[in-house]
């Protein structure tokens, strides 16, 4: 371990990639309400973009960087914080800044005029900050540091609005289920070093880390001197799923993301395509070779379980936001079915390509709410202007929106010549192929996934036809004719730039096999499973049949409004129009339980333990009473007895001193007389 | 035959007569006069006695020298009780309690 004293470019480019949007908060935090351009909050990200670029040509496919300064010290354990720099951490750095920057710039324009804004700054900033912190820290406890930043800063965001009752329920709702996952988290670093003694990324899940190194015989999982049944393995290995389940929104903790819409749109987008969310999956990357065969398998169910179950729900849902949130839950699903099958590599491929088709999807759904919104406000119009049941033929009047929303919508399908495609063929062909290897159950993930992407074409091509073909419904309820607009410039160059992103140049010269994507070839590939060809062929096939079967049959249902009729009042349409029930579930299955059990906690506290505290204290004053009466009635009235006696007895003694002269003489006299009389008895013979 | 016993009792009874005035009466003249009495119940038993004392009339002689002291002392009393008077406005002993507690 170097100290921080020759500082090589890379690491200084780092420095700045992290720092760029702390000073940017700080600049926002300092100057408050005055600063409401979010000029420092671009130029921060776009050094950091400059500097991540910097980054990004040094280290891929070079030498990892791993630079450490001393942090702290307890008793004999030293813990340093520094960054570590390989393929991961940088082209991660690389998606985030490259997200950050469009989406700030995107925002100058769908957030002007609104009174918060400097807030809205600030937020964003800390938000990339936490990011890049949790991207490129070297330690799981600094790891865990931006992971918790994320989860506030996400918090702040979700709550922008927070005048809205339901944006400040979303925004509870995202926390405390997070804070689930990070207990989750927690529980793994603990258990990591409990066995290994340290938090360092590079020692553990290194090349030759001890998490490799450490040997597991079945019964006993050993590192050096320590050891501890093999169990642990798995329990860390849970745990820090749990984690990424509650952060990257897997089953059964997706139903913070649906609600976290409330937030501005640009800051969904933020969340869905690469900082919070994306830090589930990335830190499973991080640690992948921690999980034993146990896990792998947990988190592929629940992946692929996640990515069907969000995709049906997906179908029905009237919301433009809600419809592409639940398809970035899908979306996970499918990161988390290639981390389950071994397949980190295409996991964060997914990661990357996903992250800018669905940031541009938002980002184009982001335009339409807001034209929605301004003809809402123009004409007085009591509407939803997220509700795709308003929309319609947006076409004509907002045609790059649409051509960008296509693109992005394609690459979501999974066609070719888009990135989409790529990655999303990557996940299910090494998914058929891992299936091969295991028992024949298991060959409901890959099918589950197949379908999935069915579903997804569907639903993304039915957002598309709702939106965009037919009519203006608006124009249906009276006879004014609506104008909507084409979004501004502002918030246009921000989504053709996504939009390139989301094309299959990027990323692999071929535009049809994805195994010449310079970014899969980036990352080891686990002991390559046997390749069978026949998948390479098929699959893309079925995948893209399937989806154009799917966006043919949307096409006519949505785009030429044939509906199939009463299939919206079926007991599926319902199931999935109301997320599976899924809300209610935790409603009545664990909120109101909870609740009850609180009541009935608060019930006993009241009753018996309060109970038992009153008695108590009422005998303490009982006794304090008795005393009190004891002190006043006895010890006072002995002392004070005493002085009114002697006062008494004073007042009896002085009676006759009342300054009358002639009783002197009489009590003189009287005296005089006793003891002559007394001497006469004591002394006569 | 008037016996000593009989000039005692006489003595006595003007003693007691005075000691009632002084402890009584609600005037300091009154009270004076009654100090008087009892000095002359005083001056009343040395004559008594001096009658056995044939030879030197001591008995007789003291009763002088007493009853001119009694003068002076009267003559001094008086000047106080003006003077008490000028003060208080009364002679009631009663009301001259200044020395009381």
């Amino acid at each position: 371990m170097e100290q921080l004293g020759q500082l090589s470019t890379p690491i200084l480019a780092a420095l700045v990639v992290l720092f760029a949007p702390l000073v940017s908060f700080f600049i926002y935090a300092a100057a408050g309400k005055q600063l409401r351009t979010g000029i420092p909050a671009i130029a921060a990200i776009a050094i950091s973009l400059t500097a991540s670029i910097v980054v990004f040509c040094h280290v891929w496919n070079g030498e990892q960087i791993h630079q450490q300064i001393s942090w702290f010290q307890i008793g004999e354990h030293a813990f340093g914080a520094g960054m570590l720099l390989n393929n991961l951490s940088a082209i991660m750095l690389l998606l985030v800044s490259a997200i950050a920057l469009p989406v700030h710039i995107y925002s100058t324009i769908y957030m002007k005029g609104d009174s918060g804004i400097h807030r809205y700054w600030l937020y964003l900033s800390l938000f990339c900050f936490a990011m890049l912190g949790l991207v490129m820290a070297d330690s799981l406890l600094l790891m865990y540091i931006g992971w918790e930043l994320v989860g506030f800063a996400s918090y702040l965001l979700i709550g922008f609005w927070f005048t809205k009752s339901a944006a400040i329920k979303a925004n509870k709702k995202a926390f405390l289920i997070n804070r689930i996952g990070d207990l989750g988290f927690l529980v793994g670093i603990a258990v990591i070093y409990t066995q290994f003694q340290t938090f360092d990324l590079l020692a553990l899940f290194g090349e030759h880390g001890m998490v490799r190194e450490a040997l597991n015989d079945g019964i006993e999982w050993r590192y050096g001197e320590h050891g501890m049944p093999v169990i642990w393995l798995s329990i860390a290995g849970g745990a820090f799923f749990l984690g990424a389940m509650a952060k990257s929104a897997q089953f059964p903790f997706h139903i913070w993301l649906p609600d976290a819409m409330e937030g501005p749109t640009s800051v969904s987008s933020l969340i869905h395509a690469a900082t919070m969310v994306a830090a589930g999956v990335f830190m499973l990357v991080r640690i992948s070779p921690l999980f034993d065969d146990h896990v792998l398998l947990l988190i592929g169910t629940i992946g692929a379980f996640t990515a069907l179950m969000a995709a049906t729900i997906a179908l029905t849902q009237q919301d433009i936001k809600k419809i592409l949130a639940f398809s970035t839950i899908s979306q996970l699903g499918f990161m988390m079915v290639a981390i389950g099958i071994g397949q980190y590599g295409v996991a964060i491929f997914h990661l990357v390509t996903h992250a800018f088709f669905k940031c541009l999807l938002f980002l184009s759904a982001g335009a339409v709410i807001h034209e929605m919104q301004h003809l809402k406000e123009k004409n007085n119009l009591a509407i939803d202007p997220q509700d795709i049941r308003n929309m319609g033929g947006l076409r004509k009047y907002m045609p790059h929106t649409f051509r960008l929303t296509l693109v992005a919508a394609l690459a979501l399908a999974g066609l070719p010549l888009t990135a989409g495609y790529l990655s999303k063929d990557a996940i299910l062909i090494f998914a058929f192929e891992w299936s091969e290897w295991q028992s024949a159950w298991w060959k409901l993930i890959p099918i589950s996934l197949l379908i999935t992407s069915a579903l997804t074409a569907f639903y993304i091509a039915r957002l598309v036809f709702k939106v965009f073909y037919g009519k203006l419904r608006l124009q249906r309820n009276d006879s004014q004719k609506y104008h909507p607009h084409e979004a501004s410039r502002g918030m246009l160059i921000p989504m053709l730039f996504l939009g390139l992103c989301s094309l299959f140049p990027l990323f692999s010269y071929n535009p049809l096999i994805f195994e010449d994507s310079w970014l899969i070839k980036g990352f080891e590939l686990p002991e390559t499973l046997e390749r069978v060809n026949i998948y390479h062929t098929v699959i893309p096939a079925a995948v893209n049949g399937l989806a154009i079967v799917m966006i043919f049959i949307a096409w006519k249902w949505y785009a030429k409004g044939k509906y199939p009729q009463g299939s919206f009042q079926g007991a599926l349409y319902q199931f999935s129009f109301h997320q599976w029930y899924l809300n209610l579930f935790y409603e009545s299955g664990l909120v109101k339980p909870l609740l009850g059990f609180s009541k009935m906690l608060y019930a006993i506290d009241r009753v018996v333990v309060d109970g038992l505290v009153e008695k108590v204290t009422g005998l303490a004053r009982l006794f304090a009473y008795a005393s009190h009466w004891f002190d006043r009635s006895v010890v006072d009235a002995v002392v004070n007895g005493m002085g009114k006696t002697a006062f008494v007895i004073g007042g009896l003694m002085r009676g006759s001193r009342k300054g009358k002269i002639q009783y002197y003489i009489f009590s003189m006299f009287l005296v005089l007389l006793i003891v002559l009389f007394v001497g006469l008895k004591v002394f006569s013979p | 035959m008037i016996s000593l016993t009989h000039f005692l009792i006489v003595s006595a009874l003007l003693f007691s007569i005075g000691l009632y005035a002084v402890l009584a009466k609600k005037n300091a003249i009154l009270v004076l006069v009654g100090i008087e009495l009892m000095i002359n119940a005083a001056v009343l038993n040395l004559v008594a006695f001096g009658r056995y004392d044939g030879a030197l009339y001591g008995g007789q002689t003291f009763a002088l020298f007493a009853i001119v002291l009694a003068a002076a002392a009267v003559a001094v009393a008086l000047a106080i009780i003006l003077n008490v008077y000028k003060h208080y406005k009364s002679i009631n002993p009663d009301d001259i309690n200044n020395l009381k507690d």
